[in-house]
């Protein structure tokens, strides 16, 4: 997800000692949840809304992962998703990272990480994606350390503007072969939707889809270029 | 406050038990769900009286009803609809909300009167919002944040849209400076909206993509649907007049009067799609004194607001936004103007007249600096695609027809137009063009998308080819289905290669084939310059593209053969002169074609190698990586390659390294760098010849500076390697005992797109620690 770029400041160190390594669980409102958005939301130029998190959560708990110290303080989170990609291969999907500021660099988010994707791989996934910005290095390097690689750039792909690029791991054969279908939604990670805009209800919604729509062809990923021309 | 209650209701911080019916129940939910939109929809909220009823009560009632982080949702919910979702009363997130001791609605009266300088401010200030809105920002936070544009597009407001609903006419305004208002402010604001329109109405008949290149939401409003451009241009002019005899001084009347007749010309321009009766360069010609006079501006901050956000519709709340200066804004109204021309300079005549030349324009329209803005490139596609012609002039038809015989049928009554004119239905003539004919028909919309695909975002154009590839492998099929038909219509022309083996002309699989093969390099180097391949890729997508140039080259090579062939065959003396002329110019442009083709093949070869050897000397790290498995992560890169029937890239095990049975030496190092400079000099040899072909030879007419800027970065490129090659000699040599741990000593590091000599190019650089 997008995030503000405070990643360099790194302020003193703690020691990564003594740390736990948990699953959200089946708690739907677990105690963890407000310090789950307050960690995430430092570093986000735009502010989500409870419901986001409750999405994940409350569908996908076994797919989030936190750290935490000796007194159940959160210091770091992954939150994810696992479901069939326009109705093709099962896709995982990163949603979001984080770890405090004073913990960083010691591989808490790369532990965080392996454990999602060891989770998403048991639970039978075709491929795991996500997106980052391009000038997030940790976060770049996190991914593309264990196996990950870039397979779009995403121009303005946020609303603060920024450019992201789409982050793929494949863990099955044939998935290229397998035949994907065109949302009825836009879609988060949907390849030629945006990054959805905050708040957008109703007349937003369709207007933007129409938006969409215009462009994109019934079957497939194809934007018609020639009928857009009109 | 109960509004706090409310925020917090919303949020698991608050441990409220929960009380009420027990909801598991969908029944009892549904039914409630359904009694409250009765409720609702029996109470429309109309706009014009804004009628506002606390729901504080009966929204907290309701959701105590609920388990804290329980989901409500149907199947159709989506993380779309959730990142939907705000916090009421977060004021990151709720537009609409109202901050203690704020006013709802601004405090400022549009109505009354302003000075001119103040007038002419917040002119300027449109000015300078406007390129805000073309710069892809959503009109809420610019354009419908000026009071006076906000008071004319209310939905109360009707035909003749004055800032007085039904007041009288601004001519019977009392004062200098209420007439200023009503009459030369007015106008210029309806003049702004009605450019706003014309931008909005150019960019949704091309293609662009919402969001990500313009926002093109309206928030509710309607952009004085009852009132034309021209309409607003006269409004304009009436102002202008009346300036005349306003008395007003001279440097700051003068001032707002450029601006008023600035306005007019941009409004023409943009409204009309008749490059003759466009003024953008009598616009361009103005920005410079506009931006001088702004000193005489009376700054006015009161009449814009943000609060105007609040009666949108919209959930959206603001995003981040560059504030531009007013420096900044005119530049960037001059590079529009800029790009703007560069549309007509770029299909003028000369150009338009090739299909290659085009091309190459239509690209160099895309890299200019900076990059065209996505008004502008929608105006370039207008130019390239309006109306079926290119530039209102050379139909799609010809330019099509022109490609074909360009490349494969040069001097051949096949893809002589006169051939298309035979009506006799047993002339081969007629029997074969209507073959070719069907056969364009077919391929017209990925043909053109070769000019649109360039006009868009890079990052789409990438994906846009990839998108292109497997309808290019169909079509492929159908080509050749084509070739055989029409060789039965004519005797097929056949030619011997070098190796003695012989080939059947098949001109428009081989047409369509090159094309493919160039959309499929260009993938790959577009993935280049958007920086999509790590380190330890390098040396297999060097290997990948060097594949594809040397299968394209391979068939430039053919195709120069049978055009050449054409020339030294004893019925050469029966061709026309016309027809030899294009055979010689054919031949010269698959010559420059192979050429550089050739150069792409020597330096993907060339750094391919080279990271080969930095492999070797693991200082690119190639070990595996914890997830990746070499068979999925192959499918993953090359999955637009993947299920094409004509062409692919290499098998995995093609491109997967041999192990070495040793450690690399010394001598053999000496031996690959000593080796490159051989191949570098061949390449510079190569761009020599390049050089020294005219625009028409090998095509460039139109961009000879971007031809030549080309072949230098290209030269350049090859210099770098050059000296990364003995760098690495070097290191080496100095530290010959440190070869199997060279890490310890040297580094290499991988330029990023700008800091390249050209962004197709990653060339390594290394250095001693
Ligand atoms: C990205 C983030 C989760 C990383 O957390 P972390 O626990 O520090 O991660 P790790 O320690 O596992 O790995 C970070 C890697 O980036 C490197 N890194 C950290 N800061 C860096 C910097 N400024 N420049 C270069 N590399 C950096 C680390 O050195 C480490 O790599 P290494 O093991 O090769 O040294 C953390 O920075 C964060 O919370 N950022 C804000 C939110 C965010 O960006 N989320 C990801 C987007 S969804």
């Amino acid at each position: 997800m997008s995030e503000t770029h405070q990643h360099d400041a790194t302020t003193t160190k703690r020691p990564a000692g003594n740390l736990r390594y948990v699953c959200y669980g089946n708690d739907k409102e677990s105690p963890y949840l407000p310090a789950i958005k307050q960690l995430i939301s430092k570093d986000l130029s735009e502010p989500y809304s409870i419901y986001v998190y409750r999405y994940f959560l409350y569908q996908w708990s076994d797919l989030c992962f936190m750290t935490l110290d000796e007194q159940d303080n959160l210091i770091g989170v992954i939150v994810c998703k696992l479901e069939p990609h326009r109705g093709g291969p099962m896709r995982g999907y990163i949603a979001m990272l984080a770890t405090q500021q004073e913990y960083r660099g010691q591989g808490i988010a790369t532990k965080l990480v392996r454990m999602a994707v060891d989770a998403m791989i048991a639970k039978d996934a075709d491929e795991i994606a996500l997106e980052t910005e391009i000038d997030n290095i940790p976060s770049l390097r996190i991914y593309e350390r264990l196996g990950f690689i870039r397979t779009k750039r995403l121009h303005r792909y946020y609303l603060n503007g920024n450019t992201a690029y789409r982050l793929i791991l494949y863990l099955k054969p044939g998935i290229p072969y397998k035949p994907t279908y065109p949302p009825d939604y836009p879609h988060m990670e949907g390849d030629d939707a945006q990054n959805p805009a905050q708040g957008l209800l109703g007349e937003d919604l369709i207007q933007r889809q129409a938006a969409q729509l215009q462009i994109e062809e019934v079957h497939g990923q194809r934007h018609d270029l020639l009928q857009a021309s009109g | 406050m109960p509004s706090d209650d409310l925020a917090d209701e919303a949020s698991p911080l608050n441990d409220k038990q929960n009380g009420g019916d027990d909801l598991s129940d969908p029944a009892t939910a549904e039914a409630r769900l359904q009694e409250e939109a009765r409720r609702l929809r029996k109470k429309p909220i109309s706009v014009g009286t804004r009628g506002v009823r606390d729901v504080t009560e009966d929204f907290v009632a309701a959701s105590e009803q609920l388990q804290p982080g329980e989901l409500v949702k149907d199947e159709y919910f989506t993380l779309f609809e959730a990142v939907g979702a705000l916090e009421i009363m977060d004021p990151k997130m709720d537009s609409g909300r109202i901050p203690p001791g704020d006013s709802f609605e601004p405090d400022f009266d549009v109505c009354a009167g302003l000075n001119a300088r103040q007038v002419l401010w917040i002119m300027d200030e449109l000015f300078r919002l406007e390129m805000s809105f073309q710069d892809g920002y959503p009109l809420s936070q610019n354009i419908f944040t000026s009071l006076h544009v906000f008071r004319l597009l209310a939905p109360e407001n009707r035909h003749p849209y004055h800032l007085r609903f039904n007041g009288p006419s601004a001519k019977d305004e009392t004062t200098v400076e209420l007439q200023l208002v009503h009459f030369v402010l007015s106008a210029y604001c309806i003049a702004v909206v009605k450019c706003v329109q014309c931008t909005l109405s150019s960019i949704q008949t091309y293609t662009y993509y919402e969001e990500e290149d313009f926002v093109t939401y309206l928030f509710g409003r309607e952009l004085l649907p009852k009132l034309s451009a021209v309409d607003a241009t006269r409004l304009l002019i009436d102002a202008a007049d009346w300036l005349e005899t306003s008395g007003l001084d001279e440097p700051v009347r003068d001032a707002i009067r450029l601006r008023l007749l600035a306005r007019e010309e941009l409004l023409t321009s943009m409204d009309s799609t008749d490059e003759g009766i466009d003024e953008w360069d009598k616009f361009r010609a103005k920005i410079r004194d506009i931006r001088q006079q702004h000193e005489l501006a009376t700054p006015v901050p009161d009449a814009f607001s943000d609060k105007v956000q609040r009666q949108l519709a919209t959930s959206t709340p603001p995003r981040p936004m560059p504030q531009l200066s007013w420096d900044q804004a005119c530049d960037k109204w001059l590079h529009l103007c800029d790009d703007i021309l560069a549309t007509r300079a770029l299909t003028s005549f000369r150009i338009r007249q090739s299909p290659h030349c085009l091309q190459r324009a239509t690209w160099a329209f895309a890299y200019r600096q900076p990059p065209p803005s996505t008004y502008a490139r929608a105006k370039m596609q207008e130019t390239l695609t309006a109306g079926d012609c290119v530039a209102g002039e050379v139909s799609h038809f010809d330019l099509m027809l022109t490609d074909i015989r360009d490349l494969v049928l040069a001097g051949d009554p096949l893809a002589d137009p006169a051939s298309f004119q035979v009506e006799v239905p047993s002339d081969p003539r007629h029997r074969a063009s209507r073959l070719i004919e069907d056969f364009m028909s077919r391929m017209f919309g990925e043909y053109l998308n070769l000019y649109r695909m360039v006009c868009q975002n890079r990052c789409r154009m990438r994906r846009t080819f990839t998108q292109t590839l497997p309808i290019f492998d169909e079509l492929e099929t159908v080509a050749h289905e084509v070739d055989e038909q029409l060789n039965e219509i004519v005797v097929p022309r056949l030619v011997q290669d070098m190796s003695g083996n012989w080939h059947k002309h098949c001109p428009l699989s081989t047409w369509l084939r090159l094309h493919k093969l160039q959309i499929m390099i260009w993938t790959i180097q577009l993935g280049f310059e958007t920086d999509l391949y790590l380190p330890d890729e390098l040396r297999e997508i060097f290997t990948v593209l060097e594949h594809l140039t040397r299968t394209r080259l391979s068939c430039l090579i053919q195709m120069e053969l049978f055009v050449v062939k054409k020339l030294q065959l004893p019925e050469a003396g029966k061709l026309s002169r016309d027809d030899k002329e294009q055979c010689r110019s054919s031949s010269e442009w698959i010559k420059s074609l192979s050429l550089q083709e050739q150069v792409n093949v020597t330096l993907s070869s060339l750094l391919s190698s080279f990271c080969t050897t930095l492999e070797d000397l693991a200082l690119i790290d190639a070990r595996s990586k914890p997830y990746s498995q070499s068979q999925l992560r192959y499918e993953a890169r090359y999955k637009p390659f993947l299920g094409l029937q004509w062409d692919s890239v290499p098998a995995l095990e093609d491109l997967e390294r041999q192990g070495r049975a040793e450690a690399i030496t010394l001598s053999e190092i000496q031996q690959i760098c000593t080796s490159y400079a051989e191949a570098i000099k061949t390449t510079r040899g190569m761009l020599g010849e390049l050089k020294n072909m005219n625009p028409t030879q090998a095509k460039y007419v139109g961009t000879e500076e971007e031809w030549k800027k080309g072949i230098k970065s290209l030269e350049t490129t090859c210099v770098a390697i050059s000296v990364a090659a003995s760098q690495l000699q070097r290191i080496c040599e100095k530290h010959k005992d440190k070869l199997d741990r060279l890490g310890e000593v040297a580094e290499v590091s991988f330029p990023v797109p700008e800091k390249r000599y050209h962004v197709w190019w990653v060339v390594p650089q290394l250095k001693e620690k």
